[in-house]
């Protein structure tokens, strides 16, 4: 067993532990960040909707709240983020749809508050929200239902890909001398005077700050160090991906109080979910889904959109969304440092928590320097990365050439998302060690087959590659190996 | 052989390709090639270890493989010309065909003709929308076969086969015979899925049980699987509370319908019928693209790999033809449409002029039946089940009886007898 010292510890490599990760490497500090499993982003921040730059639908402007401030101050930093890290974002702009005279009120309020806050809560390059009658709705989105009034239009609206983001943020944390721990699980924290020894399933770790983005487990983690002075109210949700060919069916996001949301994603698929708030408590930590949450899903999606079918569905998922208990109001986060323990921080992003991580990241300096962490710019920091090649963006000529380069390039391995060896090679190459590691780097698996064709495969590049036999291969590390025995092994046991 | 000559382009070179690509040299195209992103001709026939291939086509017993390989044989021999490991990306609508490959790069070109042979794939889990927790070993009983066949791994040792299908038997009796425990072929209807040769021959002999209107309600298990729950069916097919039942196991194998792949049919801007999901053909099996055709499993499920060479044929000399002759004459104008217990007729649409198969499936299992085909003709059939395609050759004779004017002909699957 090891043991490492670290000055500042972040536990958890979702979006927030990898914003705060990134951040930290533009000064000069010395900072670990451990993910328990085999990848970063594949906690909540797989299972998000993928909707960037949002502030008006979800938290209906109410300032008060810690979480609001977060998202809205996030607003304008996703796009400049997502350059530097070569991730596409695409703004698509959102429609929240008024369904009776009565809702018709409802944007002319958001409308009014939002100028109110510009300026003062909201960036000034924030666009401004519109009100888009019926005739206009019906010529932007002819598939929606015919039978709404209108909508609030919000033009700020994007979508990117989460995971693929995160996965960027951690890579350029690491080539800015941030340490990341994969397959590093904190087990128990213990408090000494002026540092924590922090228990891990590879050793301890001693140091003198913990930042505590764990997602899900934020309350796991706080009780380890006694740090838990809050509540958290985990919101089940629900999701469903829809096959390819409905993708241009709908091109905003468009979203109705009862009835959830359904909107196109960057990669050029539709999905559709219960957005949170209208959702009763799932058991926490359970991350199967039922069928009650599933139809009530479909029949929403249908409401809005009933071109919607269930035979178009590839995946569904659900996620849980943290919040605070419910005195201290739905929509509020856990970021700040502990009231109870000195220079342990929590990192709780709640919702929306990806377009609020860059405002959280930004914010834990602030944090780290008053309670007491020396930090001078980092002046090597190299904000860059360069994505991974997509094959099936290319053009023409541009596909020639890379294959000409490399042929695995002209070897489609996945023909759903037309993935070719090329990539899947890369994938690994830059850190993809499983099944879903390779998956949402470059998607394979990801299409309508969900990997029926293609995971034969990628089990036997991935076993080349690694240098491990096909049986070894694993979905998502632990015990999710795909391939149990040998042929005839079992046969020559019952000999 | 130059890109630019080609006349015939087959894409997919399994038993639909390859019987379109050898009857297209046959029928006098001079340049045909078969385009299949594998590493080798065949398709899906390579995996299928087992028998009951040819007996019809062949009137003889045979593995998938060997099936296979008779035809592979004729591709060399009557000069088609193989591009493998090559994937068609792109297909528009005038025929350019795009395709990748490792050693000539990204290919495009414009032949002749097309035949669409792409085959179909498995219903997912995605599709299927099965609740529960998403661990590993919940595949499709098509992957663990190639697993199980090709590679030499087994999936697990206590396996559940959510569907009836033929590959889902098949893999119950492979996996069996390969040690492993079978606990359960669960089925949501109250008829198998698939032949009732394989239900005789895979579960039967092997005391696999069978649990018809029954399904997975929920998948247990967060890295592996761990057991499935499984539950009895009402009429609507929804669970019946309190006939839920956990049972033990590490796989979950699906086997629960096959999806005809169309994609690049849909990005061509080819018409699809959204029953079979395939495309809408004429009994040359023209799409409603000039000079792009389709036959086997692309164009409709099939349940014996003969009736996908006999249609493929056809697909392959109209290709051929249209190619020498840029026309085909008459066109479909007179729709089938399906009636009473009758899913699907393909071909959609006939010109009425030449003599011609219809393949079809009913939607219910009924006995002494008679299909009625408009007022041209009727046919008696002891029993018809979904799973098993009826055959009807319509002769151009019979066809006769039909109208200049008539626009449909409606397909009815009727009792016999009183009503
Ligand atoms: C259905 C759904 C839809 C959503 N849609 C959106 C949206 O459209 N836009 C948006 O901005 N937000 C959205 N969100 C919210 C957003 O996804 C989350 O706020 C965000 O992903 C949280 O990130 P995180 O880093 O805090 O948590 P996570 O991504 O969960 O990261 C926590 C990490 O900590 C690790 N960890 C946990 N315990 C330990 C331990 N003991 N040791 C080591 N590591 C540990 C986990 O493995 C995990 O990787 C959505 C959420 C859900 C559920």
């Amino acid at each position: 067993m090891s043991q490492i010292k670290t000055e500042v510890l972040i536990i958890g490599g979702g979006i927030g532990g990898a914003a705060i990760a990134r951040e930290l490497s533009k000064y000069k500090v010395d900072a670990t960040l451990v993910e328990k499993g085999p990848d970063v982003g594949q906690g909540i921040t797989k299972c998000s909707s993928t909707i960037m730059c949002q502030g008006s639908n979800v938290l209906e402007f109410r300032s008060e709240y810690h979480n609001s401030r977060l998202v809205w101050a996030g607003m304008t930093m996703m796009e400049p983020l997502c350059k530097e890290l070569d991730i596409p974002l695409k703004r698509i702009g959102s429609l929240e749809l008024i369904k009776n005279q009565e809702e018709m009120r409802h944007p002319e309020k958001m409308m009014r508050r939002f100028k109110e806050y510009k300026g003062k809560y909201i960036p000034d390059e924030v666009e401004p929200l519109q009100f888009i009658d019926r005739d206009t709705l019906r010529s932007w989105e002819p598939n929606v239902n015919k039978s709404y009034l209108g909508a609030l239009y919000d033009p700020n609206i994007a979508v990117n890909d989460p995971v693929r983001l995160t996965i960027a943020l951690a890579d350029n944390a690491r080539k800015n001398g941030i340490k990341v721990l994969l397959d590093t699980e904190v087990m128990s924290i213990s408090k000494g005077t002026d540092e924590f020894e922090v228990c891990t399933n590879n050793g301890s770790i001693k140091c003198r700050y913990i930042i505590n983005a764990a997602g899900e487990y934020v309350g796991k983690i706080a009780q380890m160090a006694d740090a838990d002075d809050f509540a958290l109210y985990p919101v089940k949700s629900y999701q469903a991906v829809l096959d390819k060919k409905l993708g241009g069916i709908i091109n905003h996001m468009v979203l109705s109080n009862e009835n959830g949301m359904v909107a196109p994603t960057i990669h050029g698929n539709l999905f559709f979910g219960i957005s949170p708030g209208t959702q009763r408590l799932g058991k926490a930590h359970d991350h199967s889904t039922d069928k009650k949450l599933a139809d009530a899903a479909l029949k929403n999606a249908q409401e809005l959109v009933p071109g919607i079918s269930e035979r178009d569905i590839t995946n569904s998922f659900v996620g849980f969304i943290v919040f605070r208990n419910f005195e201290i109001g739905w929509h509020e986060c856990t970021v700040g440092v502990s009231r109870w323990v000195p220079r342990f921080i929590n990192a709780s992003i709640g919702f929306p928590g990806i377009c609020a991580a860059p405002a959280v990241a930004k914010e834990m300096i602030d944090i780290l320097r008053n309670q007491g962490l020396q930090l001078t710019e980092n002046p090597d920091f190299d904000p860059y990365e360069k994505s991974m090649p997509d094959f099936s963006e290319l053009s023409d000529e541009e596909k020639r050439q890379i294959i000409a380069k490399d042929p695995k390039y002209g070897h489609v391995v996945c023909r759903c998302e037309t993935v070719t060896e090329g990539e899947i090679v890369e994938a690994i190459k830059r850190g993809a060690r499983t099944l879903d590691g390779v998956k949402f780097r470059c998607r394979p698996g990801m299409g309508r087959c969900q990997g029926g064709f293609c995971g034969p495969r990628v089990t036997k590049i991935l076993a080349r590659e690694l240098g491990i036999s096909e049986e070894e291969v694993t979905k998502k590390g632990g015990e999710s190996r795909n391939l149990l025995y040998k042929s005839k092994e079992l046969l020559e046991a019952q000999q | 052989m130059k890109l630019q000559d080609i006349d015939v382009a087959v894409i997919g070179a399994g038993p639909a390709g390859m019987a379109a690509a050898i009857r297209a040299r046959e029928a006098g195209a001079e340049n045909v090639i078969i385009m299949e992103r594998a590493e080798e001709l065949g398709g899906l026939l390579h995996q299928c270890v087992h028998n009951g291939f040819g007996l019809l086509y062949f009137n003889e017993d045979l593995t998938g493989p060997e099936y296979g390989n008779r035809f592979i044989e004729k591709v060399m021999d009557t000069g088609v010309k193989p591009l493998l490991e090559t994937m068609v990306v792109k297909l528009t609508e005038d025929r350019q065909i795009g395709a990748v490959n490792a050693k000539e790069g990204f290919i495009t070109f414009r032949p002749k003709s097309v035949v669409l042979a792409m085959g179909c794939r498995e219903r997912s889990r995605g599709a299927l929308n099965i609740p529960g927790s998403r661990p590993s070993g919940v595949l499709t009983a098509g992957t663990a076969q190639r697993f199980v066949n090709v590679e030499g791994f087994l999936p697990g040792k206590r396996i559940v086969i959510l569907g009836s299908g033929d590959i889902g038997m098949i893999m119950a009796r492979r996996l069996t015979l390969e040690g492993a425990k079978v606990e359960a072929v669960v089925e949501i209807l109250p008829y198998i899925g698939g032949l009732i040769r394989n239900e005789v021959q895979c579960l039967h002999d092997f005391d696999i049980p069978l649990y018809l209107q029954h399904t997975v309600t929920q998948i247990h298990g967060e890295e592996r699987v761990t057991a499935v729950t499984i539950a009895k069916v009402d009429a609507d097919r929804n669970p019946v509370p309190g006939t839920q039942r956990k049972i033990q196991c590490d796989s979950l194998l699906l086997s629960a319908g096959l999806i005809p792949e169309n994609e690049l049919s849909l990005m061509a801007g080819i018409r699809l019928d959204p029953v079979t999901g395939g495309a809408v053909v004429d009994e040359t099996r023209q799409t409603n693209i000039a000079g792009v055709f389709a036959g086997g499993n692309v164009l409709h499920v099939h349940d014996l790999v003969d009736n996908v060479s006999w249609e493929s044929e056809l697909a392959g000399e109209s290709a051929a033809k249209f190619a020498m002759e840029r026309d085909l004459g008459e066109k479909g104008t007179i729709n089938l449409k399906a009636g009473t217990n009758i899913r699907y007729i393909v071909p959609q649409t006939i010109s009425g002029q030449r003599d011609t198969t219809l393949y079809m499936r009913v939607n219910e299992p009924q006995e002494n039946v008679r299909i009625k085909i408009g007022d041209i003709m009727t046919k008696t059939v002891r029993a018809v089940k979904p799973s098993e395609m009826i055959k009807i050759e319509l002769s151009s004779e019979k066809l006769q009886k039909v109208n200049k004017e008539t626009k449909e002909i409606i397909v009815s699957c009727e009792k016999r007898g009183g009503k």
